[in-house]
């Protein structure tokens, strides 16, 4: 992977006796995740169901790269993801793996469609037009121009949805995605990201604490 | 507008970058009119004897009362000369050979030497030192076998005498250098018992401030002393020519002072030299202490701006960013405002320069180009630039997890 060709693409991602650090002196209850052998394929949706303290942050942190404190194996198409070095990781952010994480990181001091063009600069990715139906759909729309950190954490959520579409992906890791969302805005950010993982064939992994997307047929796993 | 830069000058405090524009433009211009003010200054020593390194010193035992009573002897023994080449300081050591015949010159002050018209003329006496020590390049100091113009050195000093001293009081015209080259001397060369004598012409070639001396190439001397002198053997030097690695060693002064023997000629140009060094040395170590703080500031200033943009570096990295787009904005930065203390240093070494330039040529000194300090200042600058760059990549990397 180091460098990519454009046509790479990320077919799976395996965890192979998983477990975080922090659960290592633990006794954990029966886990889909955790200890065992799981595969997530690219095309294919997921919604990771735990309650809360599981570690489905910790696993979606560990996916992108951002942690690295687990026991155990993580895999990118058979490559372990501990070999990869700041260059692979970095690549993989605008090529491969598009991540929403629970805490959104915006940039509250730029507006809404500059946090959006800040990732879509990056990549050249999404035209135009499309954020600007992605805005209307959302009910944002007027909310271009009002810095980020002025919008309500549910306007805040639909920003970010936006802006982690806004490259290409092989798998587009959501941490509670609508956790601040009503049931309305629920069925629309799924359908756009279902939408946008179609027209990708992208793999979805969203993790949520009751609270779930509203994918259909999505594969469903407990932490 | 660039986002990423839009982010990422966010909390850049202007009076911190002001604070190291000001004190590295301070620091690189004490370095730079340090080092400026070394290389225009040393050419007032340096013209001296162009056809002498400075690196050559002339050697002579001290004179006093027990050698003029007697006894002492002045000369240089063999076990002397061992010891003097032993010293580590020394390169080279050349011995002074000697006239063992008398000479008389006498100059035409108008008209031809001896047709008539008024004349001076005087006891004069021929020294010699190995080839190799003296560095005429134009083959005008050269004697060849049949020759009978003879090409002289003679000190400074004999014309200063004769200029400010006695063309005053007898009421004689004052001479310049050039004119004195142009004149020629008749030289007779008389043997010890007066039996032998040979008639030559000789002119002035060159002066000298190191010698007190009268010069004449070394095969002339011999030829003269072989078919002058009274064929005993070569008398022992009571003068020395040293080569030196370094003209300002106190190892040398030491060395000198225990032994008893002295430096002849001019000895201020190697010590003014000397203190010339060590006062620039002096002037360049101030500059370099506060350029080092200087860039300390800046350093610093950097890695606090970064630490209070850590969240965004974070972020922008989240986002797939690449650490030297990310950094990219930083090296601007310090990039833009070392370049700017390097350009403006320049400046105010030129506007320092005007000051002393014209007393400088006053004094006989020849300024040398700005080249050496534009390629110093430019060196440091870039020095500066990279260390802050790694400085902060490191940080951007940092900021990774």
């Amino acid at each position: 992977m180091n460098p990519t060709p454009n046509d790479y693409r990320l077919r799976a991602i395996e965890l192979d006796d998983m477990l975080p650090e922090v659960f290592v002196n633990e006794s954990i209850p029966h886990s889909e995740v955790w200890m065992t052998h799981l595969r997530f394929d690219r095309g294919r949706h997921y919604l990771i169901e735990a309650p809360s303290g599981g570690g489905k942050s910790s696993l979606m942190a560990y996916i992108f790269g951002n942690r690295c404190d687990y026991r155990g194996t993580l895999r990118f198409n058979n490559r372990d993801a501990r070999e990869l070095h700041t260059d692979n990781w970095q690549q993989l952010r605008r090529r491969h793996l598009a991540y929403l994480p629970q805490d959104l990181d915006l940039f509250p001091e730029l507006t809404a469609i500059e946090n959006i063009r800040l990732k879509n600069d990056l990549t050249g990715h999404v035209p135009e037009e499309r954020i600007d139906e992605w805005l209307n759909r959302l009910g944002i729309a007027s909310r271009r121009d009002t810095p980020a950190g002025r919008m309500s954490i549910g306007q805040q959520q639909r920003l970010a949805i936006i802006r982690a579409l806004c490259m290409p992906f092989d798998f587009i890791l959501l941490d509670e995605p609508v956790s601040h969302l009503d049931s309305t805005n629920n069925r629309i950010a799924a359908e756009i990201i279902a939408e946008e993982a179609t027209r990708q064939g992208a793999g979805v992994i969203s993790t949520s604490v009751g609270n779930p997307l509203l994918l259909h047929s999505a594969i469903n796993v407990r932490l | 507008m660039d986002l990423v830069f839009k982010l990422l000058r966010k909390n850049t405090s202007p009076t911190r970058l002001a604070g190291f524009l000001v004190s590295n433009l301070i620091g690189l211009a004490i370095i730079g009119a340090g080092l400026q003010f070394y290389l225009d200054a040393r050419s007032i020593w340096q013209r001296e004897d162009s056809f002498l390194k400075s690196d050559y010193l002339a050697i002579n035992k001290i004179i006093d009362a027990s050698h003029t009573l007697g006894g002492a002897s002045a000369e240089f023994s063999q076990a002397e000369i061992a010891d003097l080449r032993n010293q580590p300081w020394v390169k080279r050591v050349g011995a002074f050979s000697r006239a063992a015949f008398g000479v008389h010159a006498a100059v035409a002050l108008d008209g031809a030497p001896g047709a008539g018209g008024r004349s001076m003329s005087t006891a004069m006496f021929f020294e010699a030192v190995p080839e190799g020590f003296l560095d005429v390049a134009d083959g005008s100091f050269t004697w060849q076998e049949g020759d009978t113009d003879v090409p002289l050195i003679i000190s400074k000093d004999y014309l200063a005498l004769y200029n400010f001293g006695f063309a005053n009081s007898a009421g004689l015209p004052k001479l310049s250098e050039s004119l004195i080259s142009g004149i020629p001397l008749r030289l007779d060369l008389i043997s010890e018992d007066g039996s032998r004598r040979e008639r030559l012409t000789g002119h002035v070639a060159g002066y000298s401030n190191r010698f007190n001396t009268i010069l004449v190439p070394e095969n002339f001397l011999r030829r003269m002393n072989e078919t002058l002198g009274s064929g005993g053997t070569e008398p022992a030097p009571s003068r020395l020519i040293v080569d030196v690695s370094s003209p300002g060693d106190t190892a040398i002064a030491r060395y000198l002072k225990e032994k008893g023997w002295e430096v002849a000629g001019d000895k201020s140009a190697a010590s003014a030299t000397y203190m010339l060094k060590v006062v620039s040395g002096i002037v360049m170590a101030i500059g370099s202490v506060i350029t080092v703080l200087s860039v300390l500031i800046l350093l610093l200033s950097m890695s606090l701006l970064m630490e209070k943009n850590r969240r965004q570096l974070h972020s922008l990295l989240m986002l797939g960013y690449k650490i030297r787009t990310v950094a990219r904005p930083y090296w601007r930065i310090t990039a833009i405002m070392s370049l700017a203390a390097g350009a403006l240093a320049f400046v105010a070494v030129v506007l320092l320069r005007l000051y002393y330039l014209q007393p400088l040529r006053g004094m006989g000194g020849a300024p040398s180009g700005l080249w050496g300090t534009a390629g110093l200042l430019l060196l440091l600058t870039v020095i500066v630039i990279l260390l802050n760059c790694v400085s902060i990549t490191r940080r951007v990397r940092g900021a990774w997890r």
